[in-house]
């Protein structure tokens, strides 16, 4: 039986020339619980969007193929009919909200139905149960962290008891916390609620072990996996499903299956990072206070020519406070920020201390308006030195970030991810020799992660340093060769990375509760001799 | 906002300075060069008459005040509460002004985050800065209501039967009807009995499209729980003071209007008339008695314009 199925859809966005989705026939059963991967810009967003008619209803574009959910044809039947038996989660949590506190939105889809004022007292007790967040009732959804706002949304579209699900990388725009906490709740939803869900994710070992199937979306065409195989087939894997390949061996789910299953004679070959220079910043004592709260105090560091400083802690931490103090968008209460090599001429304002140390906040692009990419970089260096660039000099940034083959298109026109990708590149246009980046791989797909890695790595090399927050342990061990741990604003720990991710230290990597020694993939050797 | 109106009052003097004005009691002269006649009365300099400054003061005031009447009556009353009382007739059109509102504050982050990251590539301030602050800020507020839009549209906002042909054709239709009649009344001697006629069909029509809409909207509302007592008494008490003070300008009470060039004197002041301007002050005490009515992070600020307020 099939609660919802696209059969041979072909999708075109409007004032698009390749289609979004090509041929694609996907069947879900009741009660599935489907992971969508792929990278970013794929069509997963899009394949999600047929099953409650937004596509092509909202979006127009031209659309060939039958979709069919719960007997509706989803492609005519209106959205807003569809909405009890498909229910939709989007990105971000600010941009779906309507009402102004937590009652309110989750009554608002029943208010819209006409449904009896006690069939709503029932459900909406039920649902904030559900979701965990009965206690926040009364407050408002300004009030509330990002993963809160998130169940608050899907506890919105739970409460039209929808027979299927539908989540467009729901987690994206949260901490780590927050996106386990949703992930939870979801995956508890499936075994009580036994609705159908689909749900798009980059990180598959969050919600693999509990999927039923997994559909990768790739240049907008879909196969379906099992999630066993899914660990064989895909690209974007665990690591440690990513060290069972290396080794020839099938896939495990969790990491105790995969331990139980390594070869002996797996051994560590440690890369080798260059030797530190010169100091580039000196942080001594940098405390900070941001009303009346002292967010920050005594932080001390120094960061030298070649290292990549992982800065490791959770939301609230004071990690973004730490960039903002460096470069002057908050002032400090007390202790100094120096660079050395600018000698008595110490940089003052946020633009000359950028120029040295540039810093790329969460979500840069935000402040993209150019008609190009190629203009967007060009505009940053021209405000750097005052006259534009040679053309020369951008292509050879456009090549070094990897974005020449969107150069010329409008940044507002391609992917998120690829937007993210540009962004970055913007920031830095201007080659400054310390790079800060906050929270850069959130919501990245792999390729995104491999690139940025590479591109940390080859800074590092020619003589520069960078400070990279983030949570993403996994993908810091790709580059980090030091972990600074915040956390309450105070420095827990400075340790070189080998020791950092070790297994015995504060953030194992799987590779390293696998294999003693190595942090990383890259760095497995079999020793057929021991 | 407070600022914003006190820097008003401010500039409508500095204005009246400026151009000058009529009057008896002349204060200074300001040397400026004669207009010629053919600009209509505009002026620079000349003399400057204490009438002008009291006409000037005047203004000023009268649009500080809106200013700290609006600050205040929203932060007594909530939109959203606002919003669940509203005839269903009126639901969408009241729910988009809502959304709108929730939108705002979004709108001005975003102005505040992108002034920020463009400082981070290297931008120095000033007006040439403008037009790259608010390009994005417009488009990304247009993205955000195509979000919401499509989330609202997931979301089964405004499933049920919009009113139908004859209902929309009949409010369509009031407006022409009202602005006819209105014509007649004011603008045609003879006419004031066709006005009046055109006046009760174009009311009709918006009665019948009215009630049509109600019976059409088929929504219900969770929240049982009646706007506070105290919110009412704000709503009922702005509305009364509005009807008397038209009600006693009507009967001749004069003291209410001041015209400083009809001579300069005191104002009157009579006490009936002091309590019923005073009245509209009311939400402030509402404020300052439960400043927890309001939400948290409006609430500095809503006491702020309660302690400004008259």
């Amino acid at each position: 039986m099939t609660l919802a199925a696209a059969e041979s859809v072909t999708y075109t966005y409007p004032r698009s020339l390749e289609p979004a989705l090509a041929d694609v026939s996907v069947h879900v059963r009741p009660r599935e619980f489907c992971l969508l991967s792929g990278p970013s810009g794929g069509g997963k967003s899009t394949l999600l969007r047929l099953f409650n008619g937004l596509i092509p209803q909202f979006h127009g574009g031209v659309i060939s193929g039958r979709v069919t959910v719960a007997g509706f044809d989803a492609i005519r039947t209106p959205t807003r009919q569809l909405a009890t038996v498909a229910g939709m989660v989007f990105q971000s949590p600010e941009a779906q909200a309507v009402a102004e506190t937590v009652v309110d939105e989750v009554a608002f889809a029943m208010e819209q139905r006409g449904i009896t004022r006690a069939e709503m007292l029932r459900r909406m007790d039920l649902v904030l149960a559900e979701m965990g967040i009965g206690h926040l009732r009364h407050r408002r959804l300004a009030t509330l962290s990002g993963g809160e706002r998130q169940r608050v949304a899907l506890a919105s579209v739970l409460a039209l008891e929808p027979a299927m699900l539908l989540l467009d990388e729901p987690t994206s725009q949260l901490d780590e916390f927050g996106a386990a906490a949703l992930l939870r709740m979801v995956v508890g939803l499936q075994a009580t609620r036994g609705i159908a869900v689909l749900v798009a994710e980059h990180r598959l070992e969050r919600i693999l072990p509990s999927a039923t199937r997994v559909i990768n979306v790739v240049a907008g065409r879909a196969m379906s996996l099992a999630p066993i195989d899914a660990l064989s087939a895909l690209d974007d894997v665990p690591p440690a499903a990513g060290l069972s390949r290396l080794l020839g061996l099938a896939p495990r789910l969790t990491l105790e299956e995969t331990r139980a299953a390594l070869p002996r004679g797996l051994a560590a070959r440690p890369r080798s990072d260059a030797t530190p220079g010169d100091v580039l910043l000196a942080v001594d004592g940098l405390a900070v206070d941001l009303g009346g709260q002292r967010v920050l105090r005594d932080i001390s560091m120094a960061l030298r020519e070649g290292e990549i400083v992982a800065l490791i802690g959770q939301n609230g931490s004071g990690k973004s406070t730490f960039f903002r103090a460096i470069t002057g968008l908050v002032r400090a209460g007390a202790g100094s920020v120096v660079f050395p090599a600018a000698g008595r001429d110490q940089p003052r304002s946020t633009r000359e201390i950028t120029g040295r140390a540039g810093l790329v906040p969460q979500d840069p692009s935000i402040a993209l308006f150019r008609e190009s990419v190629r203009d967007e970089l060009a505009e940053t260096m021209a405000l750097r030195d005052g006259h534009r660039p040679s053309a020369s000099r951008v292509a050879g940034t456009l090549e070094a970030w990897n974005i020449a083959e969107f150069a010329s298109r409008n940044p507002r026109d391609i992917s998120v991810g690829q937007q993210q990708r540009v962004a970055v590149a913007a920031m830095l246009a201007h080659e400054p020799r310390i790079w800060l980046l906050d929270e850069p791989t959130r919501g990245a797909d792999r390729a995104a992660r491999l690139q940025l890695a590479g591109r940390l790595r080859r800074h590092a090399s020619c003589g520069g340093a960078a400070i990279i927050a983030t949570h993403d342990i996994e993908s810091a061990a790709q580059f980090a060769t030091r972990v600074v741990t915040l956390d309450a604003g105070v420095v827990l720990s400075d340790l070189p990375a080998r020791e950092a991710f070790a297994a015995n230290g504060p953030h194992p990597t799987q590779v390293a509760r696998l294999v003693p020694g190595a942090v990383a993939l890259d760095e497995v050797v079999f020793d057929v001799a021991i | 906002m407070a600022l914003f109106g006190s820097s008003m009052l401010a500039v409508s003097i500095v204005v009246a300075t400026i151009n000058g004005s009529y009057g008896d009691h002349i204060l200074f002269t300001i040397p400026g060069p004669e207009m010629p006649e053919w600009l209509g009365g505009l002026r620079f300099g000349g003399p400057v008459s204490a009438e002008g400054f009291a006409a000037a003061g005047i203004r000023g005031l009268a649009i500080l005040c809106i200013f700290l009447a609006f600050g205040v009556f929203s932060g007594a009353v909530s939109p959203y509460r606002v919003l669940r009382i509203t005839p269903g007739a009126l639901y969408y059109a009241s729910l988009v002004l809502t959304v709108g509102l929730t939108l705002l504050p979004s709108s001005i982050e975003d102005l505040r985050r992108i002034r920020e990251v463009r400082a981070l590539r290297g931008a120095r301030s000033g007006l040439r800065e403008l037009p790259s602050l608010v390009v994005p800020a417009v488009i990304n507020g247009l993205e955000r209501s195509m979000q919401l839009a499509e989330a609202m549209e997931a979301r089964g906002y405004a499933v049920s039967r919009a009113p139908g042909r004859s209902a929309r054709f009949a409010a369509a239709a009031s407006a022409p009807l009202l602005l006819a009649s209105a014509w007649l009344w004011f603008y045609n001697s003879s006419g004031k009995p066709a006005g009046a006629l055109c006046a009760a069909a174009g009311l009709a029509a918006l009665a019948w499209w009215f009630w049509k809409a109600r019976r059409s909207h088929a929504a219900t509302t969770f929240t049982a729980e009646e706007l506070p007592r105290s919110q009412v008494v704000t709503i009922v008490a702005s509305g009364v003071v509005v009807v008397m003070i038209a009600v006693a300008r009507a009967a001749g009470f004069s003291t209410l209007g001041y015209n400083p060039f009809a001579g300069l004197q005191m104002p009157g002041f009579t006490l009936a008339e002091a309590g019923l301007v005073a009245t509209v002050a009311w939400p402030a005490v509402l404020l300052l008695r439960r400043p927890a009515l309001a939400s948290p992070p409006d609430a500095p600020v809503a006491t702020a314009f309660a302690e400004g307020a008259p």
